[in-house]
């Protein structure tokens, strides 16, 4: 565990300062109902409102290339939905409104001239159940590039397959039964292949939702080695409710407490020398 | 009857209480230490009242009235029975003549003691019977009576011994009970299993009627294939029924009907509704959905008859006039197309409401990993939604077929009655139903193959939809597996 973190350590240095993603003065509320308006105005207006319910306060948030962040925090804090707001998951629920400003390499992605479903095809996102699509392996696989028209020909779209199954370290298990559906693997296999679905799209971010909650530790450290490997190609974000994990495999950790963000900093630090007492307490298991 | 039925109710409602009370007591008033809740000691009394004497009741019932009648026909000689006819027209005119003299003595045409010692040379028993109000078909003759007098006189007996062993049995299930009734007995786990026996008897019922139709639907068509030659019935092409003789019942045109209209509803059912479903599962906001949903819910409940009306009077002469006509297919109002398109509308609610709970039970997650990979909304229904709830919809439209395939009323009203065998949509043909019901209303007579022919399409019917609903049932449950 010291070397690794050790290592991080280094790699996070070398990465520093590369921004991949920002989040700025973000509010989210939910039973908003189909209220529009200017946002400045709205967020002021929704969080007066008592049948509001006012999940995410003015939180702000920044995402570094190459880099693993973790998002802790108590069940109900908001971490969850903090995270869908980095992909506009957020948009699909009935209700509910996102104020503020996140960027993605500079660009507001909730800009009006911003296609969600392109967003999400750049910051792609790992699910807390595994949730395989009732389809073969493969196709759960290329599902992402074949909506995305990201490969030419059929050789091209196996290889695609085959490189984000090895990825995702699952593709010799996988390799000789691609056409076996993919809801009859085991649950960490499963988690394994939505991540290898999530990486086939090629994203530049990967929001991971509490990836190993439903898995053993067997599993579990398997996805948390993947989550290090990953990082040298895509800047990842994971929530967690595993302090452990969350120390084991980012470098950045966020806590998250009743919807406000009380601290932001090095995983090193908040779990050494944590500066808000309340991190310390959640940290130490007093609070939570 | 009735008075026996109270009789054996009150007992057990006599039963509850004493049993209750008894099981208190036991307890020295302290209901805390009894093993079950009082409630339950009182209906464990009052069952071991009530089930096994209404049991030998019903069992009585049955039996009685076969007894009486196997005693009662050996008094008939048997040339008696030959000329009448058969066993059951003799037995009949017996119980009638049996029923008759109790209804005289009820009404007073003479005295009990007269009545049994009524004489066919001395009374005119036909005319006596006229007078207060009781027909006879022919004048009694005296092996009859004889039968009849016994006949009453062992129900008489059997009456009267039926009061006493059923009463009695309700008493000592009663006693029994309520001696055994202490606060050790496990009543809640007695109660529990007659729970479980009453719905082991529902299901069974339901079971065993579905056996009874089939078997009384088996033998008729038996009888009908001993008339007329199967390769007939179901290779013939011709469908000519005349009560005269020499008819020709041909399945296959009446078959190519039903699945002609049917194939039509369906091709109307199938895509409005699904793709209603879909709007409404994956669409819709609550607010829409909340009105729009028992909206199209509103089209299950019109009766058909009023869907034949619809096809009848507005959509027949529309196609004809606007298709038909200007085609050249036909001047006929009643057409497969107008049966199969209100038909069709008829089935709408029935897919789009099947699919629609089946579409709703796909799970989020599905549809969130789909999001999250930049799919989009209708990428998302196509591909992940619509495979995954298709064995759910495939088993809605069987199920909507087979109720196609059943339908008389929208058909007799909008495609007619001709059976023919026809490629024109616009000409008018008609379906196995329909023609089911034209062989059994009127005057028919019950031994002719033109009558009974109606229950080899009655079989043959049951036997597609059976097929359509197990094939069904198979798809749906292998639908059910895949989440678990």
């Amino acid at each position: 565990m010291k070397d690794l973190n050790e290592m991080s350590q280094t790699d996070q240095e070398s990465a520093v300062d590369v921004l991949k993603m920002q989040a700025r003065g973000v509010d989210v509320f939910y039973g908003a109902g189909g209220r529009t308006g200017s946002a400045a105005g709205m967020a002021a207006d929704l969080a007066a409102d008592k049948n509001v319910t006012h999940a995410i306060k003015g939180v702000d948030v920044d995402i570094a290339d190459k880099t693993v962040t973790a998002f802790i925090g108590p069940s109900g804090c908001g971490k969850s939905t903090f995270l869908r707001v980095l992909n506009r998951m957020n948009d699909t629920i009935e209700g509910c409104r996102v104020t503020g400003k996140v960027t993605l390499e500079g660009e507001d992605i909730y800009d009006p001239n911003v296609d969600p479903v392109q967003l999400r095809a750049k910051v792609g996102m790992v699910f807390q159940k595994p949730n395989p699509f009732p389809k073969s392996i493969f196709d759960n696989v290329a599902y992402g590039p074949r909506i995305h028209g990201l490969s030419s020909n059929k050789a091209d779209l196996a290889d695609i397959v085959e490189r984000s199954l090895r990825r995702a370290a699952i593709w010799n298990e996988v390799k000789d039964r691609l056409d076996a559906p993919g809801t009859g693997l085991s649950g960490g296999q499963q988690q394994r292949l939505c991540i290898a679905r999530a990486v086939a799209t090629s994203p530049e971010v990967l929001l991971m939702d509490e990836p190993c909650s439903s898995l053993d530790p067997i599993a579990t450290a398997q996805v948390e080695e993947l989550i290090d490997d990953l990082r040298s190609r895509y800047s990842v974000v994971i929530v967690t409710h595993s302090m452990q994990q969350a120390a084991r495999v980012s470098q950045k950790t966020a806590f998250f407490h009743l919807g406000n963000l009380v601290e932001f900093g090095d995983t090193d630090k908040i779990f050494t020398n944590p500066s808000d007492p309340r991190t310390e307490s959640y940290i130490t298991g007093r609070i939570g | 009857m009735l008075s026996i039925l109270t009789a054996i109710v009150v007992l057990g409602g006599l039963g509850f209480f004493l049993g209750r009370q008894r099981a208190i007591a036991s307890a020295g008033g302290d209901a805390r230490i009894l093993h079950s809740l009082p409630v339950y000691y009182g209906t464990n009394v009052a069952l071991l009242t009530v089930v096994p004497a209404v049991l030998v009741l019903g069992v009585w019932l049955i039996v009685q009235p076969m007894v009486i009648a196997g005693a009662a026909i050996d008094l008939i000689p048997e040339q008696g029975v030959t000329q009448a006819g058969s066993r059951d027209l003799v037995m009949s005119d017996v119980r009638r003549l049996a029923d008759g003299i109790n209804t005289g003595v009820e009404r007073g045409a003479f005295t009990a003691a007269e009545a049994a010692s009524l004489d066919t040379a001395t009374t005119d028993i036909r005319a006596v019977l006229a007078d207060v109000g009781v027909a006879l078909g022919t004048d009694v003759e005296p092996a009859i009576l004889a039968a009849a007098q016994r006949s009453r006189q062992m129900s008489d007996t059997a009456s009267t011994w039926m009061q006493v062993i059923v009463l009695g049995l309700a008493v000592a299930g009663l006693t029994y009970a309520w001696l055994r009734t202490n606060k050790d007995l496990r009543a809640r786990n007695t109660v529990e299993r007659a729970i479980l026996g009453l719905l082991i008897t529902a299901s069974t019922l339901a079971i065993l009627t579905t056996v009874g139709i089939v078997l009384s639907m088996v033998w008729e068509s038996a009888n009908f294939f001993q008339l007329y030659r199967w390769q007939d019935f179901f290779f013939g092409l011709e469908w000519r029924p005349s009560f005269e003789g020499g008819s020709e019942l041909g399945l296959i045109p009446l078959l190519w009907g039903t699945i002609y209209i049917s194939l039509i509803a369906l091709l109307v059912a199938v895509p409005i509704g699904l793709f209603a479903a879909i709007y409404m599962a994956e669409y819709a906001s609550r607010r829409v959905r909340s009105v729009a949903k028992p909206l199209i819910e509103v089209l299950a409940g019109i009766p058909t008859i009023v869907y034949g009306l619809f096809a009848l009077i507005t959509v027949g002469p529309l196609l004809r006039d606007y298709f038909a006509a200007p085609l050249g297919l036909g001047t006929s109002s009643s057409s497969v197309m107008t049966a199969g398109i209100v038909m069709g509308i008829m089935l709408i609610p029935f897919v789009s409401s099947l699919s629609d709970d089946i579409i709703n039970a796909v799970p989020q997650s599905l549809r969130d990993g789909s999001y999250g990979l930049g799919a989009t909304q209708s990428e998302t229904v196509k591909q992940v939604v619509l495979p995954a709830a298709l064995p759910g919809i495939v088993g809605a439209i069987l199920l909507a077929a087979s109720r196609a395939i059943g339908e008389t009323m929208i058909v007799v009203l909008g495609a007619g009655a001709a059976a023919r065998l026809d490629l024109n949509p616009f000409e008018a043909m008609t379906t196995v139903t329909v023609k089911i019901v034209g062989q059994l209303t009127g005057d028919t007579d019950f031994s002719s193959p033109e009558a009974l022919v109606a229950f080899a399409l009655g079989l043959t019917l049951f036997a597609i939809t059976l097929c359509l609903n197990i094939f069904a049932l198979v798809i749906v449950r292998k639908y059910r597996e895949q989440y678990e």
